[in-house]
């Protein structure tokens, strides 16, 4: 399982790298922008003609502090995006790549069992999104200290675990989609679609009376609700770490009886 | 194939009972009945969509049979498949290996996958192939990229090695090479299994041959018998009159054609009777014709026999169709 896992984050030594640098700097750089921004005089009031809507989504009504307007600017859409998209890229490649590519059987016809193979990636794919996750914290921590945010380390562990999780949940449904159905496309559009239907049900919840209850399914809600540069950690991020596991582990029987290649 | 030829040895490396696989409508194989002696290189031979591939993933775990059972060394693949993988050396038709890797770090890949292998049989077999292992596969030429696959395959010496198509791309020379190493397998007590379309790769390693064709096991043979079972033409020349009763009562003897003072006769089996029967009969001159085994493999190919015994056997058997052969 670990020699999975090491190939895979292998597979990654050059485009994690890049990931985790631009993630660093693209907080480092919107940060530099909070001390012009905080130096407005008008900036409440500006702020307080926004619609309730986007106020509640982007959390801006808080943009007035450091750690609101890195939650307004970056935290509330940006990040979570790149964080999903990296997700279901890797989670798609994983298995479904590597069968694609023809790869698989090598891997396979080995004593390592399927199961462990899968655990083997969806470690790799974990470790990955982890890795973003660190540069987030790194980044928001680094971006708070040299430009006055005020971001407290706490609030930059929570918001990155956020954003963290749910590139993994949704790296998982790519990585299972991929192992039950064998193609990356299809893996990758199952994966999409959960999570524009998720971040739908996020942001219509926000205005629409009768999405609103649905809205704890939603794992932007889950992980996003509470900052996500939060001073605590919600008890709502188990769902997604939770929904990750569960994923795997109901793909893993489909994925062993599976025939391999057979869509090449 | 009758039951006497395919349990004629000790309990088998590769058995299949009633196999059959289907893709969707699509049907790939056909109650395959199969049995592999340990030890022996078995060859699969059939045309392009003969189901080599899928039979040879069956075996390998890779698909699961749609009806029957699969045994490879004496395990149920469909519920041991994990213990059966780790037994097996594979070698997939559409070896590509990774671009970006060192066929090393490859193999160090693989190795690790296995439990370790022996570095030292790694170097002698990148030696004998003339491999850089350094090199990275995707820079490598086809040929090149195959041998890798070829290393990976045979590097742990497992007790089985499942081999798809397993020259394509080599060179003539160092596909003499990898029979050479086929031979040291089977020398050690492995059982190798290899397919091709290619019947000079088959005669020149195989103890047996399978022979396939749209899914369906046409027969099941060694070599040897399919060698000495085969018919050859002989045309006897005599001084006198042809002894045609005594010809026809040598045991063997078939199609008996007289043209002249020549008789043609299609015979299966030693000569030497015929030859006894016939020598003081004014006997002048005696050509022997034999059957290419080529022909016999693409009789079975294009002419829908089903058993080598049913195939026509002239000078030059049958005409193949070479849209056929793939």
């Amino acid at each position: 399982m670990l020699t999975i896992c090491r190939k895979a984050l292998w597979d990654q030594r050059r485009t994690l790298p890049a990931w985790a640098s631009a993630i660093t700097l693209s907080i480092v750089l919107e940060s530099a922008m909070w001390p012009s921004l905080k130096a407005m005089a008008s900036l409440d009031s500006y702020l307080a003609e926004f619609p309730d809507v986007l106020k509640d989504v982007f959390s801006i009504d808080r943009m007035s502090t450091g750690t609101g307007f890195l939650n307004a600017e970056l935290f509330s859409l940006m990040l979570p995006l790149l964080f999903v998209v990296f997700g279901i890229t890797r989670g798609a490649r994983t298995v479904a790549g590597e069968e694609e590519a023809g790869t698989l059987d090598l891997l396979l016809v080995t004593p390592l069992s399927t199961t462990r193979f899968l655990f083997g990636e969806a470690l790799a794919l974990t470790v990955g999104v982890v890795v973003l996750g660190v540069a987030a914290a790194a980044g928001t921590l680094a971006g708070s200290a040299l430009f006055d945010l005020g971001v407290s380390p706490g609030s930059a562990l929570a918001g990155a675990t956020a954003c963290t999780l749910l590139g993994i949940v949704h790296g998982m449904i790519a990585l299972a989609a991929g192992a039950v159905l064998g193609r990356r496309g299809p893996a990758i559009g199952v994966a999409t679609a959960a999570a524009l239907a998720a971040y739908v049900l996020y942001v219509g919840g926000m205005f629409v009376d009768d999405l609103a209850g649905a809205r704890v399914l939603s794992p932007f809600h889950q992980a996003l609700h509470a900052g996500p540069l939060a001073e605590v950690f919600p008890a709502s991020l188990l769902v997604p770490a939770l929904a990750s596991v569960g994923l795997v582990l109901l793909a893993s029987p489909v994925w062993a009886r599976r025939d391999i290649g057979a869509h090449r | 194939m009758s039951e006497g030829q395919t349990m004629r040895r000790s309990t088998p490396a590769v058995r299949t009972h009633g196999v059959s696989k289907r893709f969707g409508r699509q049907v790939a194989l056909t109650d395959l009945r199969l049995s592999v002696d340990a030890g022996t290189v078995c060859g699969f031979l059939g045309p392009n969509g003969a189901g080599k591939t899928t039979a040879i993933k069956l075996l390998a775990g890779l698909y699961r049979p749609t009806a029957g059972v699969v045994e490879v060394l004496g395990h149920d693949v469909a519920h041991a498949r994990d213990t059966v993988q780790g037994l097996i050396g594979y070698l997939p038709g559409d070896f590509t290996g990774y671009a970006d890797q060192s066929g090393r770090r490859f193999l160090r890949l693989v190795a690790d996958l296995r439990g370790g292998v022996d570095w030292a049989f790694v170097a002698e077999l990148a030696e004998r192939l003339e491999l850089d292992l350094d090199r990275r596969i995707g820079t490598l030429s086809r040929g090149n990229r195959q041998k890798v696959g070829i290393v990976q395959a045979l590097m742990n010496q497992a007790p089985l090695l499942l081999l798809d198509e397993p020259t394509s791309g080599l060179d003539p020379l160092m596909q003499r090479e990898f029979h050479r190493l086929l031979r040291e397998a089977r020398d050690r007590g492995q059982t190798v299994l290899l397919s091709s379309h290619v019947l000079s790769e088959v005669a020149a390693v195989a103890d047996d041959v399978a022979i396939l064709r749209e899914g369906r096991l046409l027969d099941f043979r060694s070599m040897a018998d399919l060698r000495t079972g085969l018919s050859r033409r002989i045309d006897m020349t005599f001084d006198a009159t042809v002894p045609t009763t005594r010809i026809l009562q040598v045991p063997g003897v078939r199609d008996l054609q007289v043209v002249g003072g020549t008789a043609q006769v299609d015979i299966a089996g030693p000569a030497a009777a015929l030859l006894r029967a016939v020598v003081d009969h004014g006997l002048r001159d005696v050509q022997t014709h034999e059957t290419d085994l080529a022909d016999v493999f693409l009789g079975y190919y294009t002419k829908g026999a089903t058993h080598a015994d049913d195939l026509s056997q002239g000078s030059v058997g049958p005409t193949p169709d070479a849209a056929c052969v793939g």
